[in-house]
């Protein structure tokens, strides 16, 4: 793989977390009260995480992320289709807003790897689909144990 | 002396040659009886560690010791029977009374060492050669010493029941709780497990003496909602009942309720703790729940002036407006709340803190606050449709029951989830004439619900469909056509629950006429400001182990219940009330939070 091809896949991966970052900062700023805010600003920290990891892994050159995906528990399929949270959103629909969002990210991976020519190229966007099942994975956990408790 | 005299003690002499007839082992081995009293043999794991042996051993005998690798955990002490058989007497009683079966006797009786010490051990613990030992003494099939059947408790027939609000359970006698409280061994596992941690053995041994005065101060102690806590607790302490190893678990919640029903409000104070002198501190309180009230009661006790700030027109919280008065009646929950008001504790109705009465000045007004306003806030079904007007709120439909409104569920009611919510809301609906379908996602096994709940809602006529997964909600003319895929339990990852997965293309569907929500419930949070420097996380109050939110600023705020426990009951937030209350009382004498 060239450098050049490597950077920009890099690129455009750094580009996706940024965006989920502006996402929950969005979000934040709709918020109406401190719970709301809290909730945001550890998701968006999450993101923030990921910006740095994917910026390290350019300037190594090489990504390192397990190609595992985790264990899809297809509660993002059935989650209601996207409504924008509001002022008075709650865990439930923050949750539901990553657990989308996140999805949104692993099916736009998962179509580029159908795209990519350059086997190193599908290789990582491989890898940056495994890592987004696991980011989708970590909150769907999150809203079966604190939402859904009773389902 | 004659000549006999004379001879005699030489010829003992020709004995010396001959078989001795002591021996250092017996040469011929003798077995003991298949039923001999032999050394005894204990399976350390199905030991639960009460205490019952030593408790019956006359001689002493038994000692409850620690054993390496084993931890105490609820429903077992973690300690095992050391025998010492200096003092057994093999009488066997132990074995008899093991209210496990645990503890077992070989039929092995030689054991020769020179060294003392050794004959102190624990048997299952320490390996001897007749562990395993299929022979010995056991207790004989069908013979205990304890009741292992618990009394049965009088309850309203099913089909009677579901056509009224009357109260299920009737409670007990004199007699039959006092035969109840006879099964009792004292071994307080229950204690540990018990989230206030109230003295049981204490109280049960108060109802069988008929010391109900003892009995009700020994509730207080820990816990202001017997009457409450007698009916809907979630008896995490029969679990733990060591009885319960080996038959029914005594009936901890009933005896409790025996004592609450059977002294009357008026005669309270005479048993019950007068409370200090006035600290001249005042605390307030968001949430008349159990675990403000429980707040409340230890520190009005404390002599601390308490105001209690309730959204709702009645105190209780979800005691009231989220149990069916069939299973708490009203005046059963209005007895505990009573006592706490009668020792002074204000309660304002129909005041929720938010605008106009904000968190910021409660600290300024008071000097400390104690924030409990539980779940109140169902969360939806997620589902598409799911704002469609027959899809209701498990909590509200409660809600709209306890303040006696029509609730118009219609002639057939879906009932989406498996807690508790979900039970009472399907009971609900059942005695309000409708024919009910509780949709789960999971199993039976797997429902959160308490056992007796989904038992009794089944009982009564509720259809529970398993495996359910909600697909989305239409309209049918009016009305709500619920559409939900049938799953099959998978193992997806190993020591995890197994997942509900879709099957392709097995799609149900029906039409209701409501479709109850009641899958969690979540916290209202709005009135806790950025500014009041409570830190939150992931919707919750983060708080110390005395539930201390935060100290910095004006007056403290500490935070309990099932807004900040994982535990989701009222005797969890009964303690957390009475902990933050010492924790707040500390701080306000200058003892120290």
């Amino acid at each position: 793989m060239n450098t050049a091809s490597f950077q920009e896949t890099l690129d455009f991966a750094i580009g996706r977390e940024r965006a989920a970052v502006e996402f929950y900062r969005e979000l934040t700023g709709k918020a109406a009260f401190a719970a709301q805010k809290s909730a945001l600003a550890e998701f968006m920290a999450m993101e923030e995480g990921h910006v740095a990891m994917l910026t390290g892994m350019k300037s190594r050159g090489a990504v390192n992320l397990s190609p595992g995906a985790a264990v899809d528990l297809g509660l993002a399929r059935r989650l209601a289709a996207e409504e924008e949270p509001t002022a008075a959103m709650d865990f439930q629909d923050i949750l539901v807003a990553a657990i989308k969002k996140e999805e949104r990210s692993g099916d736009l991976y998962r179509s580029l790897v159908a795209a990519a020519l350059d086997p190193d190229v599908k290789a990582i966007f491989e890898r940056l689909e495994a890592e987004e099942s696991r980011h989708k994975r970590y909150f769907e956990e999150l809203y079966e144990t604190q939402v859904a408790r009773d389902n | 002396m004659d000549i006999k005299d004379f001879i005699a003690p030489f010829a003992v002499w020709k004995r010396a040659f001959e078989k001795p007839f002591t021996v250092k082992k017996p040469i011929d081995e003798r077995p003991g009886a298949p039923r001999y009293r032999g050394f005894h043999i204990n399976d350390a794991d199905k030991c639960v560690g009460c205490g019952t042996c030593e408790a019956i051993c006359m001689n002493r005998a038994i000692d409850l010791v620690p054993v390496e690798g084993r931890d105490a955990k609820e429903g077992d002490s973690g300690l095992r029977p050391r025998v010492d058989y200096g003092r057994c007497c093999w009488c066997a009683l132990c074995v008899d009374i093991c209210p496990s079966g645990s503890l077992n006797m070989s039929n092995e009786y030689v054991w020769i060492d020179s060294d003392p010490d050794v004959f102190r051990y624990t048997p299952g613990v320490e390996p001897k050669p007749w562990d395993g030992s299929a022979l010995g003494y056991r207790r004989a099939e069908g013979y205990r010493l304890l009741d292992g059947t618990r009394v049965p408790m009088p309850e309203l027939d099913h089909h009677e029941a579901v056509k009224s609000f009357l109260e299920l359970v009737r409670g007990w006698s004199r007699e039959q709780a006092e035969k109840e409280a006879d099964r009792c061994v004292s071994c307080g596992l229950c204690i540990a497990s018990c989230p206030a941690h109230m003295e049981i053995p204490g109280y049960i041994k108060a109802v069988r003496d008929g010391d109900l005065e003892t009995g009700l101060r020994l509730l207080y102690q820990t816990n202001p909602f017997p009457e409450a806590c007698g009916r809907i607790c979630t008896h995490r302490c029969e679990e733990a009942c060591s009885i319960g190893t080996d038959g029914d678990p005594v009936a901890i919640r009933w005896l409790k309720r025996y004592i609450a029903d059977q002294v009357e409000l008026a005669d309270y104070s005479k048993a019950l703790p007068r409370k200090e002198a006035s600290s001249g501190k005042r605390v307030a309180i968001v949430g008349a729940g159990p675990g403000g009230l429980s707040a409340a009661y230890y520190l009005a006790l404390l002599g601390h002036e308490v105001t209690v700030h309730e959204k709702d027109e009645a105190a209780g919280g979800m005691l009231r407006y989220g149990i069916p008065e069939y299973r708490l009646p009203y005046p059963a929950l209005d007895k505990d709340i009573g006592y706490i008001e009668s020792l002074g504790v204000k309660i304002e109705r129909g005041a929720p803190v938010g605008e106009g009465r904000s968190l910021a000045s409660l600290r300024e007004r008071f000097d400390a606050v104690f924030l409990s306003t539980g779940l109140p806030a169902a969360y939806g079904l997620d589902v598409p449709g799911e704002k469609h007007p027959r899809v209701l709120d498990g909590v509200a439909v409660l809600a709209a029951a306890t303040r006696g409104q029509v609730l118009g569920l219609g002639a057939r009611v879906a009932v989406v989830g498996g807690g508790n919510v979900a039970m009472d809301a399907a009971r609900t609906a059942l005695r309000n004439g409708a024919s009910v379908d509780i949709l789960y996602r999971r199993r039976e096994e797997d429902m959160p619900a308490d056992p007796d709940e989904i038992r009794e809602a089944k009982a009564e006529g509720a259809r529970l469909v398993e495996k359910a997964i909600p697909l989305e909600v239409k309209d049918a003319g009016g009305k709500a056509r619920f559409v939900w895929n049938e799953a099959t339990m998978v193992q997806k990852e190993a020591g995890k629950r197994p997942v509900p997965e879709p099957i392709p293309g097995a799609i149900h569907e029906e039409i209701y006429d409501s479709v109850i929500s009641a899958i969690g419930q979540g916290p209202e949070l709005s009135y806790i400001a950025e500014a009041d420097g409570v830190e939150i996380r992931r919707f919750k109050p983060v708080v110390d182990r005395d539930g201390l939110a935060t100290a910095a600023g004006k007056a403290p705020v500490f935070a309990g219940g099932d807004l900040v426990n994982d535990r989701k009951d009222a005797i969890s937030a009964i303690a957390d009330g009475h902990r933050a209350a010492s924790a707040i009382d500390r701080l306000l004498s200058g003892k120290g939070a």
